[in-house]
């Protein structure tokens, strides 16, 4: 079945002066699906979702945004999208139903719909017994659902969170996770970048975003298959003396402490039980615990942006 | 110790990051300094003056030239008649106006004693003092030449003084303070509450990240610039209305001339703040420093556009600056219509300008606003 692309970016590119903050990238976002777009700080998620908005011109290539071009129809696209960003964007001196009346009126929403669907994100949002609160007296977790909420009052098809979860605490991000997923299933395309890894495996579908260059994109799955890593959690004698002797051999992409533990991703290598074995035996560390892992997006993308920034220190004239 | 210059540093350290809290520091006392030092100046000169001359003899042109000397008056024109007068102090065009009557030089070669008239605009108190006495005492000394020249000539003494001053006040002629500052506190107040409120209320936006949620929204530059000024118009002509109701029961401050014209001439003021306000928000990254530049910008306005002190006082490049004032002119324009009754037609002149300046200070921050916004 062919699926209907509702984002549809060809060799997009944003340069500020000699900063190239996006890459030529291009990629395809499906009505219905949760994507996420990865990437460290500073790697260009948020010009990019910018110039998606329509509110940051591109400097090449083009991007076709529920069918208007970002460029030429801005204000067509600004009109069908929400958007939240870390910030929350509240009014903090009006109370959570006075926010959203705010927003559904810069939305143009006429008074018999406002009111609607005002009920309906106070009810999709759990704050119904909130809404004659100030919203700046509201927790974190609180205000980010209002913020959902003010994003959503106009039921855009598509929904960009640029790192909408950035400092809220671990029971919040999970109930918001939650609430992501329900918009979803309502049929609202929703495009999140985050740097959380666990958030992640969330997303129907992601995309890496390093240096403004894109690294890959697929399922969570598809990502951490495509790039082959072996995870193996060892628990050993002397962690340090065991570490270094690990990270010095080829097939080890990275070895991390996770207290008494370690997790040790390798590439490229038939058997990587057998392996640290003997790489550990030579070193003559004495193993108490040795047991395979699942790899995850984390490892994946860590690992390839290790392997990118050895390329760059290695041809430093192509990293300029 | 070590705890305290750590703290001291610190605190130098980021001073000398907030490039405009820096400019401040130095500028505002060096401001001060200029306004303060140049501009309060209450030793008036060069107060603009008209000569109705009904006598136009040698006599009378030696008096005129006499008092154009003691650089006190500037004589601005002729009139011909009380109704000019009252246009040309009404407009602002002249403060004083010297009445010669007629036939003067004929009487005083007769030894019949004649006065002349000096009409003092009475609605800025604090120049009237000196006017009357600065003439008074011209007028004295030329009476006593008189009196002199007659002695020698037929050695005779005449019954009275040949020459008297009879100085009129129009326009507040209790000289009340009260019913000169209230009128122009009603300029005052919307300049503070116009630009403070308008750069403030777009700088919060800013720092609490709503102004890149507007932004991603389909509101339009002009709705959103509109939606965000209106309300302070309207806030404006209340406390227009407040003033001058309080001024009227309480100080008995007049109404003299049409309320409908001061409420329509108050809207190219109210919009002129309003742009101003508009462009310190887009200079601001902060409400602290949108209040900052506000501060710095009434000084000037309550120093310098004749609300505490006379304009006449001032040398002439605070006098060039204050004209770029919308406050200056709006000034002149309430204190027109409250205390003297002036129309349409004697505040043209200031209207012209004040909406000259208005298209300037929207051009500057409508250019300002799209580069933000885009």
């Amino acid at each position: 079945m062919e699926r209907e692309a509702i984002i549809e970016i060809d060799k997009l590119a944003r340069r500020f002066g000699d900063l190239v903050a996006v890459r030529e990238v291009s990629l395809r976002v499906y009505r219905g699906e949760i994507f996420g777009v990865l990437g460290p700080n500073g790697a260009g998620k948020s010009t990019l979702i910018r110039m998606l908005c329509g509110i940051l011109d591109p400097s090449g290539g083009s991007a076709r945004v529920v069918g208007h071009d970002v460029a030429s129809e801005p204000e067509q696209v600004k009109q069908r999208i929400g958007y939240m960003t870390q910030r929350f964007s509240l009014y903090e001196d009006l109370s959570v139903e006075e926010n959203l009346a705010f927003y559904g009126g810069i939305y143009d929403l006429p008074g018999d719909r406002r009111r609607a669907r005002i009920e309906a994100v106070l009810d999709q949002g759990g704050l119904r017994e909130h809404r004659k609160q100030i919203a700046g007296t509201l927790s974190g977790g609180w205000k980010q659902r209002v913020a959902l909420a003010c994003a959503t009052i106009h039921e855009p098809p598509l929904l960009f969170l640029d790192e909408p979860t950035a400092g809220v605490d671990p029971v919040s991000r999970r109930q918001f996770w939650d609430q992501i997923h329900q918009v979803a299933s309502r049929g609202t395309t929703v495009l999140v970048t985050t740097h959380y890894m666990d958030e992640a495996e969330r997303c129907h579908r992601l995309a890496f975003i390093f240096r403004g260059e894109l690294l890959t994109s697929g399922t969570p799955e598809e990502v951490v298959a495509a790039r082959g890593l072996s995870v193996i959690e060892i628990e050993a004698e002397d962690p340090s003396a065991a570490a270094s002797a690990l990270r010095a051999h080829p097939n080890v992409d990275s070895v991390e402490h996770y207290g008494h533990r370690m997790r040790i991703a390798t590439r490229g290598h038939a058997d990587p039980q057998r392996l640290c074995r003997e790489i550990l035996a030579a070193a003559g560390v004495s193993v108490t615990h040795l047991a395979p892992d699942r790899a995850s997006v984390e490892d994946a993308f860590v690992s390839m942006v290790r392997e990118d920034e050895a390329r760059r220190s290695q041809h430093p004239r192509e990293a300029a | 110790m070590r705890r305290f210059l750590a703290v001291a540093l610190k605190e130098l350290l980021q001073l000398r990051r907030d490039r405009l809290t820096m400019g401040m520091m130095v500028g505002l006392p060096v401001m001060q300094l200029l306004l303060f030092g140049y501009a309060i100046n209450t030793d008036v000169r060069h107060i603009p003056s008209v000569v109705f001359d009904q006598d136009r003899s040698a006599e009378s042109r030696d008096l005129v030239r006499r008092m154009q000397a003691t650089h006190f008056y500037a004589f601005v024109g002729a009139v011909r008649n009380y109704d000019e007068i009252a246009r040309a102090l009404r407009s602002g065009r002249a403060r004083v106006a010297v009445v010669i009557p007629p036939r003067m030089g004929e009487k005083l070669r007769a030894g019949v004693h004649v006065e002349v008239q000096l009409v003092v605009d009475g609605s800025d108190p604090q120049t009237v003092a000196s006017a009357t006495n600065t003439a008074a005492t011209l007028v004295a000394t030329r009476s006593l030449e008189i009196l002199t020249g007659r002695l020698t000539t037929s050695g005779q003494a005449p019954a009275s003084e040949p020459l008297g001053l009879e100085p009129t006040t129009w326009y507040n002629p209790e000289l009340k303070t009260a019913i000169y500052v209230v009128p122009g506190l009603v300029g005052v107040i919307l300049t503070m509450t116009m630009t403070m409120l308008t750069s403030m209320a777009i700088a919060r936006e800013r720092e609490r990240g709503t102004l890149e949620q507007l932004i991603v929204s389909p509101v339009r530059g002009i709705e959103l610039v509109l939606g965000k000024i209106v309300p302070y118009i309207v806030i404006g002509y209340v406390q227009m209305s407040l003033v001058l109701l309080f001024g009227h029961l309480a100080f008995g401050v007049p109404i003299g001339g049409s309320l409908g014209l001061l409420y329509l001439l108050a809207s190219p003021f109210i919009a002129a703040n309003l742009a101003l306000g508009l462009f310190f928000s887009t200079l601001a990254q902060t409400q602290q420093q949108a209040m900052q530049m506000s501060f710095f910008f009434m000084l000037p306005n309550i120093l310098l556009s004749g609300f505490m002190f006379p304009f006449e006082g001032m040398p002439l490049p605070a006098q060039w600056l204050s004209q770029a004032l919308p406050l200056t002119h709006f000034l002149r324009i309430v204190r027109g219509i409250t205390l003297k009754g002036a129309g349409f037609a004697d505040v043209a002149p200031e209207l012209a300008i004040l909406v000259g300046l208005l298209a300037i200070l929207v051009l500057m921050a409508s250019l300002r606003f799209h580069k933000k916004l885009g």
